[in-house]
């Protein structure tokens, strides 16, 4: 579903990315990690077609994503708060994402329903915008937005931080159920290598923008892990 | 302690990352706040002596005493729609030790230092001066002044009070309307009766302490209400509930609906976008100032400039701003299931409507005859045709970020004032008084007509090809866009 080829990004003479070769298939679901300047959200922005490569390429279903746009109906992403409109409610920013993923309100109204217990009745129907919601609140809108339409590829970028404990945990759950019927493609980078591992079936380490670890999820991927971050 | 925030204020603007990078922009700002001073002394200084030419018979000290009531109807709203409060960065001051009560003093000290306090200083001190030569005694004059500059003070503070208040500067526009459709209808003269009071203020040494009272009770007032308010539950408008209306009639626009929705949202709910509409109003009467000026100039490439201004108002303050209005949610647009031309074209549709209604709001322009409304039609068909176009273009080379939800500052803040925006203003000026002025020139007035509106039409039919253009060149710019919104949020 996915590939990126040589890709590399440069600043100045400070190499941030460099990934040879990296397949992700239809329905897998990757777990990211790394620590700070790792090259995560590098990465992310890349498969977005945010920055600009500086060798290289990603393909989304093998559409070349900084040659076509057509790879942005199957692609939905929450990276950070610039993914948001600070100036609508919660309510108007799903109807927007909807409308531009072809869902009318009624639609929208249904899908909803089944996040009740992430949102904590404390998005919907508050008559608040967006940017006066705290930190946590908005990344929840974000992540959900994320989801709408159905879209086959959902990255999301550290969904699990500022999150709070009960969030954290329903979160991982919708997430589980997101990957478990294997027609969607998840990519998640994260800080908390317990929720990573759950979530994901591969789980792939970045270290100064090189993959020094692609594992496929088993029960000692979690030791492995800590032992890894350990060390290094 | 005031020195000590004066030093972080210093930091502040030497050491934000922007500084370099607008240096030269702050420059350019000095040198029009020093031309702003300049005009204001020199009206100071010619008020007297213009007032004498225009009316040999009249008293000018009298003349002005009448009419300046205006003035300060008008400088309250000029100061409440653009004067604000200087922020101190409140939040990390509050949980150190200092006392509120030096925060507070220290922000309304240093909100003196704008150039509304200076405007009427350098107007009033001149004419003060001249009144003085040409014989006015001091002991009259000097209260005056004093007075005067006094209740401009009390403005300043004033505003601080009000700032928050839509109602109270729709109410004070009313009342300013209404004084000078009185006066101009001979229905009440209020300029006389406003006359005999500030005369009465020069003249009688108690009546003289009435505006220093007021100037005193209003930064006493001033202070307290901030003094009240300085806690972040102000800052943060968390607990206001918000209005949602339906817009869905404006589905059948199709595919640009859903930002056609999000543009008139982002117009209505940010101070600073807001701002557009009524500059676009203030257009509207643009071209009353050239027709009422050059009666001689009549046809001219002038007056052809300024219907072009009158239908365009929004399209050039709103317009010069894409995409920067969408800065700060850029990367979602980018990645979203969106076509670029979609929202290059919602943007262009947003900006035909403004046209259009402003061009029928305009329809009393009539009155000045055929020759004039057949200039505001072709000055809409311009718009339409080629502005809204160059508007865009000039987009391009925008990557100036908005903070939506601040208003702009009259001169200390430059956000979306760039020098290629500048560059780009050109053609629009230029080009409607190229395509109407040479035709006009050569085989008169109905040439030049046909030619401005037959090139515009063909700007609108062309209106497809212009935006797949636009798009081609949009995208290529993409990524240096998505930086630069990055960098300055």
């Amino acid at each position: 579903m996915i590939q990126a080829e040589n890709l590399s990004k440069k600043y100045g003479n400070q190499q941030v990315l460099n990934i040879a070769n990296l397949q992700i298939k239809k329905g897998q679901s990757l777990g990211l990690v790394g620590n700070n300047g790792a090259g995560k959200t590098t990465f992310f922005n890349l498969i977005l077609d945010l920055i600009k490569p500086t060798t290289g390429s990603v393909k989304i279903n093998n559409i070349q994503v900084n040659t076509s746009e057509d790879w942005k109906p199957l692609t939905a992403a929450f990276i950070d708060e610039s993914f948001l409109i600070g100036y609508l409610t919660p309510e108007e920013y799903f109807y927007f994402i909807g409308e531009l993923r072809g869902q009318n309100k009624s639609d929208i109204d249904a899908f909803l329903t089944q996040f009740k217990d992430i949102f904590n009745d404390e998005i919907l129907n508050k008559k608040k915008y967006l940017r006066d919601l705290s930190k946590g609140n908005q990344k929840k809108v974000g992540i959900i937005g994320a989801l709408i339409g159905n879209p086959e590829v959902i990255i999301l970028d550290e969904p699990f931080a500022n999150l709070d404990p009960t969030t954290q945990i329903r979160l991982k759950k919708m997430l589980k159920k997101l990957v478990k019927d294997k027609d969607k493609t998840v990519l998640i980078s994260s800080h908390d290598l317990l929720h990573v591992t759950e979530v994901s079936d591969r789980i792939v380490v970045l270290e100064k923008g090189k993959i020094v670890k692609d594992l496929q999820t088993s029960p000692e991927t979690l030791k492995e892990l800590e032992q890894h971050f350990t060390t290094g | 302690m005031f020195k000590k925030f004066i030093s972080l204020e210093w930091k502040q603007f030497f050491r934000s990352s922007s500084f370099a990078k607008n240096i030269f922009i702050k420059i350019f700002m000095a040198i029009g706040i020093l031309t702003l001073f300049m005009y204001a002394i020199s009206i100071g200084i010619g008020l007297y002596f213009g007032v004498k030419e225009i009316f040999p018979d009249k008293d000018p000290f009298i003349l002005v005493n009448k009419y300046i009531l205006f003035y300060f109807v008008a400088e309250l709203l000029m100061r409440y729609s653009i004067q604000k409060m200087p922020v101190l960065q409140i939040k990390p001051l509050l949980i150190l030790p200092i006392n509120k009560k030096t925060v507070v003093k220290y922000g309304l000290a240093k909100s003196l230092l704008t150039v509304f306090n200076f405007i009427p200083l350098f107007i009033l001190l001149p004419f003060s001066i001249i009144l003085m030569l040409k014989g006015y005694s001091a002991s009259q004059i000097i209260p005056w002044f004093i007075d005067l500059y006094a209740i401009s003070i009390s403005l300043h503070f004033l505003t601080f009070l009000i700032n928050k208040s839509d109602t109270f500067f729709y109410t004070t526009l009313i009342i300013l309307l209404s004084f000078i459709g009185l006066e101009y209808f001979h229905i009440f003269k209020i300029s006389a009766f406003a006359g005999s009071v500030f005369l009465a203020l020069s003249k009688n040494p108690i009546f003289a302490l009435i505006p220093i009272v007021l100037a005193f009770i209003a930064y006493r007032s001033a202070y307290l209400f901030q003094l009240k308010h300085l806690n972040l539950d102000q800052i943060n408008s968390q607990n206001k509930e918000v209005k949602t209306a339906d817009l869905s009639w404006l589905n059948r626009f199709g595919k640009v609906a859903p930002f056609l929705k999000n543009d008139i949202k982002l117009i209505w709910r940010n101070k600073r976008a807001k701002q557009t509409i009524i500059a676009s109003l203030v257009f509207l009467f643009y071209a009353l100032y050239f027709l009422n000026m050059s009666k001689h100039m009549k046809g001219d490439g002038m007056i052809a400039f300024a219907m072009v201004f009158v239908t365009g108002g929004f399209a050039m303050t709103f317009g010069q701003l894409v995409p920067s209005w969408d800065s700060e949610y850029y990367t979602l647009l980018m990645s979203q299931n969106i076509k670029y031309k979609t929202y290059l074209e919602s943007k262009w549709y947003l900006m035909s409507a403004a046209v259009i209604v402003s061009f029928l709001l305009a329809t009393p322009y009539i009155y000045f005859g055929w020759k004039i409304y057949a200039l505001l039609v072709a000055g809409a068909l311009f718009n339409l045709g080629i502005n809204s176009h160059l508007v865009l273009l000039g987009g391009l080379f925008n990557r100036q970020p908005i903070k939506l939800n601040e208003k702009a500052k009259a001169f200390g803040n430059t956000q979306g004032f760039n020098m290629t925006n500048f560059l780009i203003a050109f053609p629009k000026i230029l080009l409607p008084i190229l395509l109407f002025a040479i035709p006009n020139a050569i085989w008169g007035f109905k040439a030049g007509i046909l030619t401005l509106a037959g090139v515009s039409v063909i700007g609108i039919l062309l209106k497809n090809y212009f935006l797949n253009k636009l798009e081609k060149l949009y995208i290529k710019n993409k990524y240096k866009t998505i930086a630069s919104f990055k960098e300055g949020a």
